[in-house]
């Protein structure tokens, strides 16, 4: 049987999601040309997501980085039809928290008993509650 | 638990139309999202909006009613666009292209015209057209405690830490529904209690020139915790607002800072007790010599070679740049198939006229242009390039998410150096 872990954060906008994984330890940058504005592909040079699209993924990220532009880009990519499935963040930010709420799709975020960086990898099944906070991981 | 005032939730009930209603209620919805209470008063705003790449995801031709409705309004019904608030004052950031000069940056008239289309419809909006990263050149100060939104994120670092006001970096969406609302969540850089540093920096490096606060802000940003807000200490001479511009760029580029504190600069932080509000801070880092020749490898290129692209000015130049370019490349010449771009915003470069400036830099082969810069220009303006130079550590780190060519960087002489001679040489 497939390990399973459940870990708790905020839920930041309601409603549930599930995907894999792709699990962005420095996060990704705001800077145009990093992600690509309408396949969703991860352009940033250095990222270790490097040329990965982020469509129906579960995107795993610390917080965001980089230019105001960083939610500008994931809108784009959603009205292009590359959305990701949801969100989780170790902290919320401003940059994060305007790409969420204008992209409208799931999230969870500040995780005070643990970091979902550590505990989530790329490729794990993961289902998350942005109405409880609730995530589950099935370890791949 | 989020509380509106009266006035906000007229604005939500639609008793102000449904222009300001679909704004507000973006704006509860990102107020939930970060856990905000209440709103506050916003002043300014500056907006990065215009034909800007992030909207290619449109067809050519495509309403702008429509792309304003859904982008930035997440409205999927077409709203009739009104007019931003009153109290706030709001202005364009960093634009798409140049105004009058897309030729000599590659990029087709349609493209222009089409940037023309949607800067006039926000205009009409109450948008004042200015197409600067560096409004405070020209008279965007937000002042101590005013509340603010920058679409530019060296914008809201400059004004959080030196100007001493109140903001997040947030987003565009987020800067036009404060625009139209004259409200944000009150949240994160809005609250005097999360200003205070929780992370000291020790400067342990030689830091001095422009280009060595630019560095130096990369190289902080790399090495920061997250989620933290740093103050530093060193024994560096005073900087002055080009340095703190150069700084507050590069920091941003490698890292989510607002606000970075330091020490007798920042006028909440006038000693190190001010900064942290008398608390020891959670976390301390130093910056040495080798961090900064570790970043220097990332920015710039290793060895000499070729190069037939050169831009000067992210963020934009002020004036007194402009004029010592104007001095040290009178008389020069630039190598023929190599361009040189000098970056200000059009309200500089008007001044730079009269003082003639312009003039003695364009006679070296070099163009002063406004408003934009390569990254946001995108591909089309220099995918012809076979090897730059950028003077802004965040061109020289963000054109790499469009370019496979050699990237160097260096200061304003060593760029105007290459340009002339058309080949980048490696500091000794």
């Amino acid at each position: 049987m497939m390990e399973k872990i459940v870990i708790k954060g905020r839920g930041a906008l309601e409603g549930t999601a599930s995907g894999p994984a792709i699990v962005f330890p420095d996060s990704i940058a705001g800077n145009s040309g990093a992600l690509g504005d309408v396949d969703g592909v991860v352009y940033e040079k250095g990222n270790i997501n490097y040329g990965i699209s982020i469509k129906n993924a579960i995107l795993v990220v610390p917080c965001a980085k980089g230019s105001n532009g960083f939610s500008a880009h994931f809108k784009g990519a959603l009205i292009a039809g590359v959305k990701p499935a949801g969100w989780i963040s170790t902290k919320i930010d401003a940059r994060l928290g305007v790409a969420i709420a204008s992209m409208n799709i799931p999230a969870v975020v500040d995780f005070t008993d643990v970091d979902p960086i550590k505990v989530i990898s790329t490729g794990d099944w993961v289902e998350l509650n942005g109405t409880t906070g609730e995530v589950v991981i099935t370890k791949k | 638990m989020l509380k509106l005032t009266d006035h906000e939730k007229a604005m939500l009930d639609g008793k102000m139309g449904k222009f300001k209603q679909k704004a507000m209620e973006f704006n509860v919805r990102y107020a939930k999202v970060l856990g905000a209470e209440e709103f506050c008063e916003v002043s300014r705003t500056t907006l990065f909006i215009g034909a800007q790449h992030y909207l290619d995801c449109y067809k050519h031709g495509e309403d702008y009613k429509k792309i304003f409705s859904e982008f930035y309004l997440c409205s999927d019904e077409d709203i009739e666009l009104g007019e931003m608030a009153p109290e706030c004052k709001v202005q364009t950031c960093a634009a798409s292209c140049d105004m009058w000069n897309c030729d000599k940056t590659h990029l087709s008239k349609e493209y222009s015209d089409k940037n023309k289309v949607y800067t006039g419809a926000a205009r009409k909006m109450g948008v004042k057209i200015v197409e600067s990263c560096t409004p405070y050149y020209v008279g965007w100060v937000p002042l101590m405690g005013e509340h603010f939104l920058s679409t530019e994120s060296s914008n809201v670092v400059i004004s959080n830490s030196f100007f001493g006001a109140y903001g997040n970096s947030d987003g565009v969406e987020a800067a036009v529904c404060a625009a139209i609302t004259g409200r944000t969540p009150k949240w994160g850089m809005h609250i005097k209690e999360n200003r205070y540093a929780d992370c000291l920096v020790r400067v342990k490096c030689d830091v001095e020139s422009v280009s060595e606060w630019d560095v130096l802000g990369y190289t902080i940003g790399k090495k920061l915790p997250k989620n933290v807000v740093p103050v530093l200490v060193g024994d560096f001479k005073r900087p002055e607002i080009n340095r703190m511009r150069q700084f507050s760029s590069s920091i941003s580029v490698s890292s989510a800072t607002e606000l970075c504190h330091i020490v007798g600069i920042t006028p909440e932080a006038q000693t190190l007790e001010m900064a942290t509000g008398g608390k020891t801070c959670r976390h301390e880092i130093e910056i040495t010599e080798n961090d900064i020749a570790e970043s220097l490898s990332k920015i710039c290129d290793e060895g000499s070679g070729p190069v037939d692209y050169i831009s000067i000015g992210c963020p934009h130049l002020s004036l007194d740049e402009l004029k010592e370019i104007s001095e040290y490349i009178k008389g020069k010449k630039i190598r023929e198939g190599t361009e040189l771009f000098v970056w200000t915003d059009y309200a500089t470069k008007a001044m730079a006229d009269v003082n003639c400036y312009t003039k003695d830099i364009e006679d070296s082969g070099a163009f002063v242009l406004t408003g934009s810069c390569p990254i946001v220009m995108r591909e089309d303006s220099h995918k012809h390039a076979t090897g730059m130079v950028m003077n802004g550590v965040k061109q020289a780190v963000g054109i790499r998410h469009q370019t496979k060519v050699p990237v160097y960087y260096g200061d304003i002489k060593r760029c105007i150096d290459a340009a002339v001679k058309g080949r980048w040489e490696e500091a000794e």
